[in-house]
């Protein structure tokens, strides 16, 4: 053995043959037989020409043809109608290809300022369509922006076509930036949020998976999926001959998971026989067709339903719409049926928000609960959005919107003599449903003049205005109070978008924009937006995107110049531990200085009104909004408000 | 910085090998096509250049047939202009733009820029 | 299996575990045939409704003075952080309610951002000018989404950032609905491959160990974020004396840092002596002033030219060995690269040609001999590819480059022998090349003075005029500004550079200034200078209340060249490789129509915003005001419509 002692030679021990190992012995040698000096530190002709080469006769400066444009080939099947994009370099052959190759339609190519509202705008979008647009986001950064729009569109399950890139091989990287923005696996980063992805690696992959990824977005349950565009894929020639060998499949549309049959019997029973059934609607209704059925469900068997809002699900003229109720219905209830829950054990449990934390059942000890859902097709471990575990009496694992229709059918034939006893609850429902909107209103006179400003009154200023317009809701508007499902008919599916899914703070501006372009499509709709203002800082911008492309919608901000949830959380700890609240508004309010949101509107483009502070000027106020929304632009008012509507 | 260097080196490498007259062009037009051909996205506004992306071509040294060698056939990072999207009629219409430019200011009038720097 | 083979009635249970469904459909017939008795209305009864409103009994503890959060504020306050910046979420609302009134709202003073992607990367800017990690908190799952980049950025550029995030407990602790959503089992999946360390403590015993442990692994070379996930049963959880007295907080180690092998650096000396054309490279090299002058001394020693790397300030650019701008020439004819803390060693010695096919060559001439001390290898994560192309070095030692910096110089030392002379020779040459270097510098920024729009030249020159005599400092690389700082501005100290993004995300820009120019406010008496992009500083725009409301002044200046420049030049580039022209290349790249009124939006978020600027002779007394503005603290924001580089 050696002995141990440093040498010169010992700290390259065990260093592979080829580099460090040798170098010891060329460098003195290299010392003792120094190359000629140049004459000046400058670089030499040679050297200079060496550096300017023009490239040879034989080398392909241009193609007429690559794989970024069969790429855009295979999306053109996919009859998308947007790709929303803040650029990036790692997909500047699949964006060159979009805006030239396919002329800019089907889809076309709008331009956003941040990541997270690609991503947002396409989750907005569907809900309102019906249908997927696409987002494409910058090889590793842009995927880490827009990882939490993601997640609320996983949450809400709402698909959305996303699109990123990396770099190929490491002999077509160069150095630097591609590096940083490449990746082996593109996807790891978000695939606990998204149903599928894939890094295809030839052309005939990004077919198939681009196709397969279109149809497993779009089947229910609904999710995000993400693909891999690879950049030597993208800017390779592709020669005709190549070209001829690929292939595009056919998009299925397969049919929906329906409700067993026997199962549906068996509900059917269980609904007839109950005295008080409730019906709750969480993110059941994806068309009109299903909340007309819906309708026919409640009138079948004359019971309440309580529309969750994470859709429009129930019309909120009809006296069965008892959402308003669903306390003191959910308690005397012997039957609740819950379509499409997205937390079934908090529909019928609660937890206390104290030091210790205690839970109750809101319902009976015998009252039977079923469910009809495609929750349990997808679920994913590690981010808890699954929620609590739930016991029911009968699960069914189906598409609630394609099982309706079989259930009806099924209710229809079991009804039988119990057809007076439903006219009695009937009654009783309409009875009740008379005072939903006097109570509403009594609750929102209470605030009428105040000033701060009310949530009641913003509404029926707002409603005043614009009740003869075709509007639509495209933010949840929980925040402020809900009084459209208290004061506004509700009758359409289009006309209430549902919430964020995730809870991601960021959403309401970005789904608003998507939402207001799809409605923009449908012609003629008056898109209205109420977004909080801790919301609406996660994305300003949103207003350039929308003045750029002529989105036009009517944002309103609710701002109580807090992220007041958190005051009440602080206020709630500050309390709890016997310390005051005075220092509750560090860290979660937004004073000092005020933000100026219509001055932040018009610095990006868009029409900016406000702030709105006395009550009497919100009427003038919506009628100069609402006039620019019809004159196509889209219009910010900034309205000073009560902490909650 | 590097592009600025070839492509001067490229004049004085290639400029004894194309020494003829350029063809006659039409200077306000090469303008409006220096703009709408993209030029100054690399080059600025004016043609005066950009160390990382475009080097100096407002009164170009360039000889015309070496100015169109590079447009066709470029060196290092520059993209390539072929004949059907810019045209040589069009390359001298941009050359005759870049030769009429003004001259740049001389630093001897700009005192601010004098005193910038090291010493 | 049922015997007939067809669906009947019970089949479709077959398989369901015993408790649930199986046993349903027989108690339904039977409840069914038995109903309870109907309630007389269907409002609920009193006794229902005082069930739903029970009041906590007697013996329910509602209040505690201390909670396992005021223990994590304990820890946290051992680690002489000065500021936990956040956007509230509330996951961590008791940790947040410990911070402001239990810990004082000192060590660490908390800060309000308005986009996590702010809260993370306003502590990597920091970072760098203060040379010490601050705090970031982010809201469990959405938070640490949104700050996803900002942390990769950090990564890449190897800054620590102390980042917290939260998750509910368990299953029993969490309230339905929105605490699900933002809770998770692996608290750092997401990130994981761009952060140092994480841990998700379940005891506070626990969060005291990792905590510190994560400060020092932070801290320690090569620095990068770490990730603590505080658990929400641990922070509001009542902590009794008792049990507070057991918990322990261990004393922060501080480690040496790895220095070069001895007989490495011997080696690496001889070398270096032996060259006749050496060129020493440095990027991450220097740390502090210190490590700029000792390299200074090390390249007297040896008279040989630095090329400063940009990724800090290692090098001043007075100092006439300083030869960055003859990188290309100087590289070509160097027979020795010593490379100090490269990020990218294959880039600084190669090229590839962006064309159709894509060709490398060697910037260096055959034979060269290469040289690296670095700590890169040190940490290497798989799946992103920020380690850039694997690149052979002659001798690749392992070791912090500054703190080996003093033993290289000693061995430097103790080689030269008779090559002083050679030495002084070959430092005329650098004199008189370097002595060139400003005037063409000067010359160059001449030629585009009066145009419109303004030259980036211009924008440094003139707002060098006005703060040559203040201590400035400049928070961003001017790699998109043609590098006009490092041509025209004498950057002779540590802290007037502080390099850039890392990972090439966009967005670090205005972040990182904010968090600089915290640093640099708290330095006392400097004023800190960005020259931001516009694409950049739209990705957080509100950095400018955080600013306002936090009295940190410093100086913005939007270059505006209305485009994501960089990516109009690489959609160009496409459209020209494959014919088709350019006109398009504006549709996703540019920030046009409208234009967006930058001045606006800082006003909007209560910064002094001046311009637009479009004529270069305005330029001067904009800069004035906005300078006179800072004095009072305030941020301040010039619009100034640009060259695009």
């Amino acid at each position: 053995m050696e002995k141990p002692r440093l040498d010169r030679r010992g700290f390259l021990k065990g260093a592979a043959v080829a580099g460090g190992a040798t170098i010891a012995v060329e460098a003195p040698a290299l010392a003792q037989t120094t190359p000629a000096q140049p004459k000046a530190p400058g670089p030499s002709a040679a050297q200079m020409a060496a550096e300017t080469e023009h490239p040879g006769e034989g080398e392909h400066l241009t193609t007429e043809k690559t794989g970024s444009d069969f790429m855009v080939d295979v999306c053109k099947t996919l009859n998308i109608d947007f790709m929303a994009a803040c650029p990036g370099s790692t997909f500047r052959g699949f964006q060159e290809s979009f805006i030239n190759y396919g002329k800019n339609t089907k889809p076309e190519w709008l331009t956003c300022m941040h990541e997270e509202v690609s991503v947002g705008m396409a989750h907005g979008y569907a809900k309102v369509a019906g249908k997927p647009m696409a987002a494409m986001v910058h090889g590793t950064v842009g995927t880490q922006h827009a990882a939490m729009a993601i997640y609320n569109a996983w949450c809400d399950r709402v698909p959305i076509i996303m699109f990123t890139a990396s770099a190929g091989p490491v002999e077509d990287r160069r150095p630097g930036i591609e590096w940083f923005h490449s990746v082996q696996d593109g996807a790891a980063t978000v695939r606990d949020f998204t149903k599928w992805d894939d890094y295809p690696w030839s052309l005939q992959s990004f077919a198939e998976s681009t196709v397969r990824a279109y149809q497993l977005a779009t089947a229910q349950p609904q999710a995000p999926v993400l693909i891999t565009a690879d950049g030597k894929l993208q800017e390779m020639e592709l020669s005709k001959a190549a070209n001829a060998q690929l292939s595009i499949p056919k998009l299925n549309h397969p049919t929906q998971a329906s409700a067993d049959p026997d199962a549906l019997k068996d509900l059917a029973k269980m609904l007839v026989a109950a005295e008080n059934p409730v019906i709750f609607a969480d993110r059941y209704a994806r068309s009109q067709k299903g909340m007309d059925d819906l309708v026919k469900l409640a009138e079948a068997l004359q019971a309440p339903v309580i529309d969750q809002q994470n859709r429009m699900n129930m019309p909120t003229t009809h006296y069965l719409c008892q959402s308003s109720r669903g306390g003191p219905l959910l308690a005397q209830s012997d039957f609740v049926l819950s379509l499409e829950p997205q937390d079934i054990y908090g529909t019928l449990n609660k937890m206390t928000d104290q030091l210790e934390r205690k839970t109750g059942s809101k319902i009976k000890k015998t009252t039977k609960v079923a469910s009809i859902g495609t929750h349990d097709l997808m679920v994913k471990a590690n981010y808890q959005d699954f929620q609590r575990y739930n016991a029911t009496d009968l699960q069914i694992t189906a598409d609630p919107e394609a099982s309706m229709p079989w259930l009806i059918e099924a209710v229809l034939r079991e009804v039988g003599d119990r057809k007076s006893a439903f006219d009695a609850r009937g009654e009783k429902m309409r009875a009740a449903y008379k005072n939903f909107a006097n109570n509403a209103r009594k609750a929102g006179a209470l605030q009428w003049d105040s000033s701060p400003i009310g949530g009641a009154r913003l509404f029926a200023e707002l409603w005043e205005v614009v009740k003869n317009e075709d509007w639509a809701f495209v933010t949840p508007n929980a925040y402020s109070g809900n009084w459209q499902h208290k004061l506004w008919p509700m009758e359409k599916h289009y006309q209430y978008i549902g919430s964020s899914g995730g809870s991601g703070v960021g959403y309401e501006p970005v789904g608003a924009l998507g939402a207001a372009l799809a409605h923009k499509q449908a012609g003629g709709r008056l898109p209205i937006a109420v977004i909080g203002d801790g919301n609406f800082n996660m994305a300003p911008h949103t207003m350039w995107t929308a003045a750029h492309h002529s989105i036009p919608y009517l944002a309103i901000i609710q701002n109580n110049r807090a992220y007041h949830q958190e005051v009440m959380h602080i206020q709630r700890m500050a309390n709890r531990h016997n310390r005051g609240v005075e220092s509750g508004v560090i860290g979660t309010t937004m004073t000092d200085p005020n933000i100026d949101y219509a001055r932040l509107a018009e610095g990006y483009g868009a029409v900016g009104i406000g702030p709105i502070t006395d009550p009497k000027d919100l009427n003038a106020a919506f009628k100069k909004g609402v006039a620019a929304v019809k004159a196509g632009q889209p219009v910010l008012i900034d309205v000073v408000m009560q902490p909650r509507g | 910085m590097k592009s600025h260097i070839l492509l001067l080196a490229a004049a004085i490498l290639a400029g004894p090998a194309f020494a003829q007259d350029a063809p006659k062009g039409d200077a306000a037009k090469g303008e409006k096509l220096f703009m709408a051909d993209g030029c100054w996205q690399c080059h600025g506004v004016g043609g005066n250049g950009a160390a990382l992306t475009g080097p100096k071509l407002s009164q170009t040294a360039l000889p015309f047939e070496a100015f169109l060698h590079q447009l066709r056939r470029p060196a290092a990072e520059m993209a390539p202009y072929e004949a059907a999207i810019v045209p040589d009629s069009a390359a001298a219409d941009i050359y005759a733009f870049l030769k009429s430019r003004p001259a740049s200011p001389d630093l001897k009038d700009l005192p601010l820029l004098q005193g910038m720097g090291v010493k | 299996m049922s015997g007939n083979g067809k669906v009947d009635r019970r089949g479709f249970m077959k398989g369901a575990a015993v408790a649930g469904g199986a046993t349903l459909a027989t108690e339904t017939r039977v409840r069914a045939q038995t109903a309870p008795a109907q309630p007389k209305a269907a409002s609920p009864s009193a006794a229902q409704q005082a069930m739903e409103n029970d009041p906590p009994g007697e013996a329910e503890k509602l209040t505690t003075e201390k909670t396992g959060s005021d223990f994590m504020v304990d820890v946290c306050q051992t680690l002489g952080l000065d500021y936990m910046a956040a956007c509230p979420g509330s996951t961590f609302r008791s940790l947040q309610e410990s911070f402001i009134n239990y810990g004082k709202n000192t060590k660490p003073e908390w800060l309000t951002c308005l986009h996590e992607e702010v809260s993370i990367g306003m502590g990597h800017g920091y970072a760098k000018v203060a040379g010490k990690p601050m705090a970031a908190m982010v809201h469990g799952t959405v938070g640490m989404q949104h700050g996803a980049m900002a942390l990769y950025n950090a990564w890449c550029d190897r800054v620590p950032v102390i980042v917290f995030t939260a998750s509910a407990g368990p299953v029993e602790d969490r309230r339905p609905g929105v605490e699900w959503m933002h809770t998770v089992q692996d608290g750092a999946a997401t990130v994981r491959d761009f952060v140092k360390w994480d841990d998700y403590p379940r005891s506070l015993q626990s969060f005291s160990e990792s905590t510190v442990r994560a400060y020092q692994l932070a801290t320690a070379q090569p620095q990068a974020p770490v990730f603590i996930t505080a658990d929400g049963k641990l922070q509001e959880m009542e902590l009794s004396k008792a049990a507070n007295a057991k918990l322990s907080i261990p004393k922060l180690n501080h480690p040496t840092q790895a220095a070069a092998d001895a007989n490495a650096l011997r080696e690496a000396a001889k070398m270096l002596v032996a060259a006749e054309n050496p060129v020493i490279i440095a990027d991450r090299y220097a740390r502090t002033q210190q490590g700029v002058d000792d390299l200074v001394k090390l390249a007297e020693l040896l008279q040989a030219p630095v090329i400063e790397a940009r990724g800090r300030m290692n090098f001043p650019t007075t100092h006439y060995l300083s030869h960055w701008e003859r990188s290309g020439p100087v590289v070509a004819q160097a027979d020795l690269v010593l490379s100090l803390e490269p990020s990218d060693l294959y880039g600084q010695l190669n090229k590839m040609r962006d064309q159709l096919e894509r060709t490398e060559g060697p910037k260096t001439k055959a034979g060269v001999k290469v040289i690296s001390i670095s700590t890169h290898d040190l940490l290497v994560r798989a799946n992103y590819q920020d380690f850039q192309r694997y690149s052979p070095a002659d001798l690749s030692i392992t070791a912090d480059g500054e703190a080996s910096m003093p033993y290289l110089i000693e061995a430097v030392r103790q080689e030269i022998g008779d090559r002083k002379a050679a030495f002084e020779a070959r430092g005329q040459k650098l004199l008189a090349a370097w002595k060139g270097l400003a005037d063409r510098a000067r010359a160059e920024a001449a030629m585009s003075w009066d145009l419109t729009p303004i030259s980036t030249a211009r924008i440094y020159a003139e707002l060098y005029n006005q703060v040559k005599d203040m201590d400035w400092a400049l928070l961003q690389d001017g790699g998109f500004q043609s590098n006009w700082p490092h041509r025209l501005w004498p950057i002779e100290k540590h802290h007037q550079f502080m390099g850039g993004s890392g990972g090439g995300g966009v967005g670090y820009q205005p972040v990182a200034a904010l968090g600089g120019a915290l640093a640099h406010r708290d330095a006392g008496g400097r004023t800190p200078i960005s020259v931001c992009g516009d694409g950049e500083f739209n990705m957080a725009p509100h950095t400018l209340w955080t600013a306002a409301h936090h009295k940190i002044p410093y100086l913005t200046v939007v270059h505006n060249n209305r485009a994501y420049h960089q990516e109009v030049m690489h959609v160009q580039h496409m459209a020209n490789r494959h014919n088709r022209g350019v006109e398009n290349a504006i549709i996703g790249t540019t920030l046009r129509a409208p234009f967006v009124d930058y001045a606006k939006v800082a006003q909007g978020y209560g910064a002094v915003g001046i311009g637009p600027i479009n004529d270069p002779k305005d330029l001067g007394p904009a800069i004035a005001k906005g300078l006179d503005a800072m004095k009072s603290g305030q941020p301040v924001l010039i619009d100034v419509v640009s060259q695009p580089r």
